[in-house]
């Protein structure tokens, strides 16, 4: 393999996130301005004007064809390669890692990876499953978490409580972030009480949608113009569909009796041998709660604790901003909300700030030198990346 | 019930009688030749690995270990629940049969593992592990008036025995 240079990030900027719908009192905003916002606040944020960008990478799901072009056309039109990402909820992951991967070969010195979405209302459509399985009713996504809930309860003894647990810890988080959708605490009678959509899986373990933009620059050695504490890409791995794993909200894969494979767990693994880093060096995570129990086996398919071990880490605080292992410190999914193209980014900036000492009410203490985001995405894809400073 | 009641209904039932019937999917199952022969489930097993699949592997290619030495194969009728759950909304698209409805993942005894709808069923006793058997009925009428039909699973019904 190609020797592979450094590559730091040199600027990171959000959009708050929010439904951008123009009612009841709130701003309209179309998706390419969420996009547009995104970029300029990292270009600010790296000390960076736009002509110092020698690629972009944009991740979208819903926004029509070239998302990356419409953003950017309004900021400056150079010439630079515009490469739009659709890889469901690891599109913002993917477009991340073409951007390292373009710096880490030598092709660019500086290089954007943004994304952002405009959601559609209701059930997140996923067109990912064949017709006639969507005619089965098979493509709901709280219902393909709802049944991994059930195998994990089965195998574990985890409760509806635990569950629970982890929306009550992610929006206590969230009430932290300025940037977050819900920044209003839950309790957990008012997710055990909350509407059932499909069972075990009720309204408040759900993410809610949302609507906005992030975006990361990532430039080689020597190439960063911002202060602060320099934060490297020790890892940036996306696999996709491997055989025999069963994996919530991605489509056809129903894992075999004869054969396991996780992949989760697959890419965890190539993280850590990439990084040479190990789950135990983890000092704050982001892990994928787009439903919250998913965050429980995730935090084990990666390797952070024992199968079985979540549930209790959770209910004695570990898993808290002064825990041994801060989760989802942001809020993560549960309280920023869900704009597809922009989420796995969020969580990328979240470890960032975090490494870098700029999370504000919610910052780690300790000061955290090392930090992994995880996506997963319809298809399936599992992206795991990991910030050191 | 009134004689123009009565005569109604009759019609509707002549009505439902000429109704086409048709698969969600041409070859999900067998279609049998006799009523004392039930319809299976068609899926594809590899015959380098051993692996089996549903629905059949329609381009012939084991996504396991990539042979082409992949044959068509009938599924048992029983299986047991791996999980389930119950939907309790109704999907945005697509769906057009009743709500709430329950759905999960079956395990054949040849080793896989499919998605299906369940049916004839109380919701609240659906378990993990619960033995469950083959049923093929109406999903949903379509705009001509036709049912569409669908393989479900229910509990299977214990005297009937049967090894297959």
């Amino acid at each position: 393999m190609a020797h592979l240079r450094e590559v730091a990030i040199a600027g990171v900027g959000l959009t708050h996130f929010d439904v951008y719908d123009g009612d009841r009192g709130r701003l309209f905003k179309e998706g390419y301005e969420l996009g547009m916002e995104a970029v300029l606040n990292a270009l600010q944020d790296a000390g960076m004007e736009w002509g110092d960008i020698q690629a972009a990478f944009c991740g979208s799901v819903y926004q029509n064809t070239g998302s990356g072009h419409q953003a950017l056309d309004q900021i400056g039109m150079t010439g630079i390669p515009i490469i739009n990402v659709e890889n469901a909820c690891s599109s913002g992951a993917s477009a991340f890692r073409l951007a390292y991967q373009s710096v880490a070969t030598g092709l660019y010195d500086i290089a954007l990876a943004f994304g952002y979405e405009k959601m559609p209302r209701g059930f997140i459509r996923s067109t990912a499953w064949p017709l006639w399985q969507r005619y089965m009713g098979f493509n709901v996504q709280p219902a393909a978490y709802a049944k991994e809930s059930v195998r994990y309860a089965e195998e574990t003894g985890a409760t509806e409580e635990d569950f629970a647990r982890v929306t009550v810890k992610n929006r206590k988080n969230g009430s932290l972030n300025p940037n977050a959708r819900f920044q209003k605490e839950v309790t957990l009678e008012e997710v055990l009480s909350s509407r059932m959509i499909a069972k075990p899986m009720r309204l408040l373990h759900c993410c809610p949608l949302a609507d906005g933009g992030a975006a990361a620059i990532l430039c080689s050695k020597g190439k960063r113009k911002s202060k602060g504490k320099k934060v490297t890409v020790a890892a940036s791995v996306l696999c996709s569909g491997v055989y025999g794993s069963l994996t919530g909200g991605s489509g056809t894969a129903i894992s075999s009796v004869r054969i396991h494979n996780d992949l989760v767990e697959l890419s965890a693994n190539e993280a850590w041998e990439k990084s040479g880093c190990g789950p135990e060096d983890m000092d704050v995570v982001e892990a994928y709660d787009t439903m919250a129990p998913g965050e429980l086996w995730d935090l084990e398919k990666l390797g952070l604790c024992k199968k079985g071990e979540a549930p209790g880490l959770l209910k004695t605080g570990a898993l808290n901003i002064d825990g041994r292992i801060p989760v989802n410190t942001d809020g993560g999914l549960m309280s920023r909300g869900h704009p597809l193209g922009a989420t796995a980014l969020a969580q990328i900036i979240e470890i960032y700030k975090q490494l870098r000492g700029e999370a504000g009410a919610r910052q780690v203490p300790g000061g955290p030198k090392v930090g992994l985001a995880h996506s997963m995405g319809a298809g399936p894809n599992s992206a795991v990346t990991i910030l050191k400073r | 019930m009134g004689g123009d009641e009565l005569a109604h209904q009759s019609a509707k039932e002549v009505a439902s009688r000429s109704m086409r019937q048709i698969p969600i999917k041409e070859g999900l199952w067998t279609v049998p030749f006799s009523a004392e022969e039930k319809p299976r489930l068609i899926g594809s097993r590899c015959l380098r690995c051993g692996e089996v699949y549903f629905p059949s592997k329609a381009y012939g290619i084991c996504v396991n270990c990539q042979s082409r030495d992949i044959e068509n194969a009938a599924l048992s009728r029983n299986g047991k629940i791996y999980s389930f759950t119950v939907v309790m909304q109704r999907p945005p698209e697509y769906y057009k049969g009743p709500v709430p409805y329950a759905e999960g993942i079956v395990e054949l005894p040849e080793g896989v593992r499919l998605q299906t709808l369940f049916t004839d069923c109380n919701f609240d006793d659906l378990k993990v592990g619960m033995d469950v058997e083959l049923v093929i009925e109406k999903l949903h009428e379509d705009e001509e008036g036709n049912e569409v039909i669908a393989y479900k699973f229910r509990p299977a019904t214990r005297s009937k025995g049967g090894a297959d």
